[in-house]
């Protein structure tokens, strides 16, 4: 599990670096296109809003790894022993509540919808199922981080010890 | 009924530490379900946070975060610091008035509170405590200030308004964002002299010119990012989102090719952190946009806005309220899903009243700002309190003057149109 776990932390990490460079990029080159070519390319926008997407949901999974989303700490702090961890499990639970019902359920059925109804993005004719992927990618990502917290017992682990891979 | 609904599940939720963007989540799934069935209730939320995501203009967002990581790696607080601390370190307490002005410079050029708190507290704080100031004071300065950057363009804050409020341009917006951040770090300046006067804090060695000189060439370069973005927006060379690719490219220039302060690895962190960040932001966007879809499908804004009309018809107390409430929501929620979510509620109310869409964006603001240095949830109160090792309960006490001073300074900026307004007209960014 631990394996399956490292593999995936790897590919989700260069994964979003990857999708950040390119959200840079392609703005950067509207500017340029503009600027130095004369021709500003239509295109750019559209990719870099969709990027953004792909950014925001993936990153929503890594952020569910590290820890890092925002709440409350309060109680989680002042709890000790088996509250600590009921309440623990059970943020958790909720979590995958949301993720597989949302994300997983409704994003497929979202991409069921676009696909045979055979919606493509304006600029450059992109499937939006392709776009809309991302979504139960996400939720299933979620999942499955929750399921090797229940094995590793390692959620919220600090950023460093992610990239580290230890 | 439905509202109450919402509302139980998700300050439930929220006590219990669960996660805010998926309390918005599961209390907006909770309230749909009861008039909808399942499937349509799961598809139009997970549509409702794409859609929602889906903006050029939100893009600014992920760009202005990566630009400030890349300008909080190393030399670049240091710089501001000495450059502050040579124009106004040798008056009285001039240490406190350095740190206002450095957290307030630091949080325009990167964007955010906190990071302003531990990069420019992490030195000042220190400092401070050595030169014999008030530990909890010390903390208090800090997390107050660095709420004024949120106000200073560029401000990503300013961006969410801007979508929330269906096309209030974001160069006013920004425009409008000097006057009542510099007035915020200036109340809270007023503050400190008045602390400095009654403890006898100590003044700082007078400095040289020459040095004077030496620490304003060393922050030029770090500074001339605001003029590179504000200028670029305000002459119309590109749009805001645009102007934060050439921030990142700017940032990345200057601190890794000319200062050599990022290495190639550095790099990857940097990029990995800011897609983290953004993502933390945006997947709060994304469930507070499917949530605010239900609150307008519900025609919640139509009620509250006859219920606040009912309950007064002067405009003073109406805007009152609306800031009472919002002071009571930042204290609890983050601004983002707070912008989010109470901007469609409350602007047409604004608006009927006569307020103009920009007025009333950087009232709420500054209204959150507030909300944003006080327990249980400011994040930044805690990052200061961890810097000067002392304790939230300890620095109430010297919180107080400064809430104070930040309440005068909503309140002149709720009543007085024209301190947000001049500046945008201006530059003729509106008639």
């Amino acid at each position: 599990m631990s394996k399956i776990i490292k593999i995936i932390d790897a590919f989700l990490t260069r994964f979003l670096i990857l999708l950040m460079l390119l959200l840079v990029g392609s703005v950067l080159w509207q500017v340029i296109s503009r600027y130095v070519f004369a021709s500003p390319s239509s295109w750019t926008e559209e990719i870099a809003r969709f990027l953004l997407i792909w950014i925001s949901l993936s990153g929503a999974v890594y952020a569910f790894r590290t820890g890092m989303h925002l709440g409350l700490d309060i109680l989680p702090k002042k709890l000790e022993g088996r509250a600590a961890d009921l309440l623990k499990w059970f943020t958790i639970a909720l979590v995958v509540l949301f993720s597989f019902t949302v994300l997983v359920v409704g994003g497929i059925s979202l991409v069921m919808m676009t696909w045979e109804l055979k919606q493509y993005s304006a600029v450059l004719g992109l499937p939006m199922s392709w776009v809309y992927s991302v979504i139960p990618a996400a939720g299933v990502l979620i999942c499955f981080y929750a399921l090797a917290a229940l094995v590793d017992n390692d959620i919220g682990k600090p950023h460093d010890a992610v990239l580290s891979g230890d | 009924m439905v509202v109450l609904v919402l509302i139980t599940t998700f300050v439930l939720l929220f006590v219990l530490g669960v996660p805010i963007a998926f309390c918005l989540g599961i209390s907006t799934l909770a309230t749909m379900l009861m008039t909808m069935d399942f499937m349509p209730a799961v598809t139009t939320i997970s549509q409702r946070m794409a859609g929602g995501v889906n903006s050029f203009a939100l893009l600014a967002i992920p760009l202005f975060i990566l630009s400030g990581q890349l300008m909080a790696q190393g030399g670049i607080a240091r710089r501001i610091i000495d450059f502050s601390k040579a124009l106004i370190g040798s008056v009285p307490g001039g240490l406190a008035f350095v740190n206002v002005i450095s957290c307030a410079l630091f949080g325009a050029i990167s964007g955010s509170a906190v990071a302003a708190t531990s990069a420019i507290g992490g030195f000042m704080i220190p400092e401070m405590n050595k030169e014999g100031y008030d530990r909890d004071f010390n903390a208090a300065v800090t997390a107050t200030a660095s709420t004024s950057g949120l106000l200073i363009p560029p401000s990503n804050i300013l961006i969410v308004y801007a979508v929330a409020s269906g096309g209030v341009s974001i160069a006013a917006l920004f425009i409008a964002g000097y006057a009542p951040g510099i007035l915020l770090a200036v109340s809270i300046m007023v503050v400190c002299a008045v602390y400095a006067r009654r403890h006898g804090f100590p003044a700082g060695a007078r400095v040289p010119f020459s040095v004077l000189w030496r620490c304003t060439v060393a922050a030029v370069p770090s500074l001339f990012l605001i003029v590179l973005v504000i200028g670029g927006i305000l002459g119309g060379i590109f749009t805001a989102t645009e102007a934060g690719a050439i921030a990142v490219l700017y940032a990345w220039l200057l601190s890794a090719v000319f200062y050599r302060e990022i290495s190639l690895a550095d790099l990857g962190q940097i990029l990995l952190k800011s897609a983290e960040t953004t993502a933390i932001v945006m997947f709060l966007v994304a469930t507070s946009m499917a949530m605010s879809w239900l609150l307008a499908y519900q025609n919640i804004p139509a009620t509250v806005a006859e219920a606040l009309v009912d309950l007064s018809d002067n405009p003073i107390v109406i805007l009152l309220l609306i800031n009472l409430v919002l002071l009571m929501v930042g204290v609890f929620m983050d601004m983002t899903p707070a912008v989010l979510i109470f901007t469609p509620i409350f602007l047409p109310v604004a608006v009927e009243l006569g307020m103009s869409p920009l007025h009333f964006g950087i009232m709420m603001v500054l209204n959150l700002c507030i909300g944003l240095c006080t327990p249980p949830v400011g994040s930044i109160l805690f990052v200061g309190c961890a810097i000067a090792k002392t304790s939230i309960g300890k620095i109430v006490r010297p919180m107080i003057p400064m809430y104070a001073a930040m309440f005068l300074a909503l309140m002149v900026v709720t009543y007085w149109p024209g301190f947000s307004e001049f500046l945008p007209r201006f530059f003729g960014l509106i008639d």
